[in-house]
């Protein structure tokens, strides 16, 4: 390790079973790294809290802010009775929404979306609303961070497609 | 027995404890296994409530912590500390009921867990009734221990002492404080933290289970079974003082680092970062008095399977607490919190450090507990590289999916703005071949304690050696 070491014996193997230990120095780069650590979490520490001012809230904030320069938010309303619309809309719902409302559409863990009932409203601006916020009350996750807005278009079309 | 009645110390205790260990590593293993199993293989859960991941996944926790590695540390310290002090324990009824009582929690946490009954804290799940019969015998343990270091024979405290004190103390505060619960029957209660509080306190438990029952009595014991199996002094006295007093102290603060990016305030996880990155170095002295001790024996390291063991289990300890600091850095944690990494993090130290410690000193004790040779110290090599090869395995297989995860979930389409991949499904199917390679690793370990066990029992049951021959 180093030329420090003496490697003599401290004399406590009386007191320890026999076993003896080293007087020699601590190693030079443990005690720097030791050092380093706590000089480096003192920085850290001012910095984040009195310098630079960060925080949890604030790292979401701009997260968010960022995104809605890179991706402004969009609200495309469903083309109602455009076929090629209510095509990829019963692609989109084969996909993502049979698990909870059936394959025809006749509700199961969700709601009936054929029985002309329309909970949170039928117009085609409802129907998009609730699909991309959910209903998180009922268990219904938001959409609008997974399907995006066009994909919600289309499978609201389609859903309209098949009421009464 | 008659025999042994003229020793000045309590052997048949440590043979107790030693036996405890191996039976219930066994146990804790293979119910590891048979959860790594259920997550590769879902029918595997069998569906029955009692047997489903859920409720086995605490149940293999309880019995790797509370019943393997505090067996372990028990039967390391009966045997060390009364050979230390040159004096029998304190008290011999006082040191069953210990031992019996112990082994009581273990059957009740292996009966509680599996019906439902929790108090639903990660590692501190077992119910009011059963948390109170913990403090009781641990006190007992702990007047049991002062009392034996009350009437030693020696003057100086030996450092591996030091380690086992840090334990009792420390043990005993945070269970009780963290249990602290107003019972509404006698399987269910409340805690008497809101909220928040109540997650730190319970991470200030849990953080320190980790520090002061699998790190410092296991330092202590490495202090007491690596010198004597190297047959060397241990490196320098004034590194062991610096390097305890340092980890003990620091410790105690970094239990916020679970809790980055909650509803903890912002100033209190920094701490847990900042406390976190500065036990590295103290950490690190452990380590380095372990490895330097073995300076002018490295040779023995080809022929002697023990110090293998050591050496493996002191190199995983550094590795891991290099590790931890990283994963409290709040930028990796962002990436590795509640992925398979900390999976991965946790059997390193598990595995690696706790176990392989163990096995150590349990290949060491035995022999002289039981005055025979090990029946077979060609099956400890195999044992040796049954378990390094399985944690290796086991450790990358849960780095490379913990880190697949958290890039999967974080991973975002540049063009939309949406998820890459919405549906956690698809993370999951991609995890499972690595599920797989976890299993066996896990299955490899668990066959060389199997090993382990049979080796002890055809030991036991050997002839003696003459009392004249023993060293």
């Amino acid at each position: 390790m180093s030329g420090r070491e003496t490697n003599r014996v401290l004399g406590h193997a009386a007191d320890a079973d026999g076993i003896e230990e080293y007087d020699n120095p601590l190693p030079a780069w443990w005690l720097g790294l030791f050092y380093f650590t706590i000089g480096w979490g003192l920085v850290y520490l001012v910095d984040y809290h009195f310098v630079s001012g960060r925080s949890q809230a604030g790292y979401y904030a701009a997260e968010l802010a960022d995104a809605d320069v890179r991706w402004p938010q969009k609200v495309v309303t469903a083309k109602v009775g455009d076929a090629d619309a209510i095509g990829r809309g019963a692609q989109i719902y084969s996909q993502n929404c049979i698990g909870c409302h059936g394959p025809e559409l006749k509700g199961g863990i969700g709601p009936d979306l054929t029985d002309g009932t329309w909970i949170h409203g039928g117009s085609a601006a409802d129907v998009t609303r609730v699909v991309t916020e959910g209903v998180p009350a009922k268990g219904m996750v938001s959409w609008g961070p997974i399907l995006g807005a066009e994909k919600i278009a289309d499978v609201a079309a389609f859903v309209l497609s098949r009421g009464p | 027995m008659e025999q042994n009645s003229a020793r000045p110390y309590d052997d048949d205790i440590a043979r107790k404890f030693v036996a405890a260990t191996v039976l219930w590593g066994v146990v804790g293993m293979l119910v590891g296994v048979i959860i790594a199993l259920q997550l590769a293989w879902w029918p595997a859960n069998l569906g029955l409530p009692w047997t489903t991941f859920g409720r086995l996944r605490p149940l293999h926790t309880n019995a790797v912590i509370f019943a393997f590695s505090a067996n372990a540390v028990f039967a390391g310290i009966y045997y060390s500390l009364q050979r230390l002090l040159r004096t029998r324990m304190f008290n011999d009824t006082l040191s069953r009921f210990h031992f019996w009582g112990w082994q009581s929690i273990i059957v009740l946490a292996a009966v509680t867990l599996p019906l439902g009954l929790t108090s639903g804290k990660e590692y501190a799940e077992l119910i009011w009734p059963v948390d109170l019969l913990i403090a009781v015998v641990w006190v007992a343990f702990a007047v049991n221990f002062f009392g034996t270091i009350a009437i030693r024979k020696v003057r100086h405290l030996y450092v591996a002492i030091w380690f086992y004190m840090s334990m009792v103390i420390t043990i005993t505060v945070l269970h009780v404080t963290n249990s602290l619960a107003v019972p509404v029957s006698f399987t269910k209660a409340y805690s008497i933290y809101p909220g928040i509080t109540d997650g730190l306190v319970q991470w200030w438990y849990g953080h320190n289970a980790v520090g002061f029952l699998l790190t410092t009595p296991f330092l202590g014991m490495m202090y007491y079974f690596l010198p004597k199996a190297a047959e060397r002094p241990v490196y320098s006295y004034r590194l062991s003082v610096i390097h305890f007093w340092a980890l003990v102290f620091l410790y105690i603060w970094a239990g916020p680092h679970h809790l980055l990016y909650s509803a903890l305030p912002d100033w209190a996880q920094t701490l847990g970062m900042v406390f976190s990155i500065i036990l590295i170095a103290p950490s690190w002295g452990g380590m380095l008095n372990g490895l330097l001790t073995l300076r002018g024996a490295w040779d023995r390291l080809r022929t002697d399977a023990i110090l293998k063991f050591f050496v493996v289990g002191i190199t995983f300890y550094g590795m891991s607490t290099f590790e931890g600091p990283m994963m409290s850095i709040r930028a990796v944690n962002a990436l590795s919190h509640y992925t398979d990494w900390t999976i991965g993090h946790v059997h390193s130290g598990a595995l690696g450090w706790v176990g392989m410690v163990t096995f150590g000193m349990l290949y060491w004790m035995v022999p002289r507990l039981w005055d025979r040779p090990l029946y077979s110290p060609n099956a400890m090599i195999t044992h040796f590289w049954l378990a390094t090869i399985g944690i290796v395995l086991y450790v990358v297989a849960m780095w490379t999916a913990g880190i697949t995860q958290g890039l999967m979930w974080r991973a975002i389409d540049e063009s939309t703005g949406l998820l890459q991949y919405p549906n956690f499904m698809e993370t999951v199917l991609r995890l499972m071949p690595f599920y797989w390679i976890r299993l066996l690793g896990g299955t490899m370990y668990l066959t060389g304690a199997v090993m382990m066990g049979w080796n002890f029992i055809k030991t036991a049951n050997s002839p003696a050696l003459v009392p004249a021959t023993r060293s």
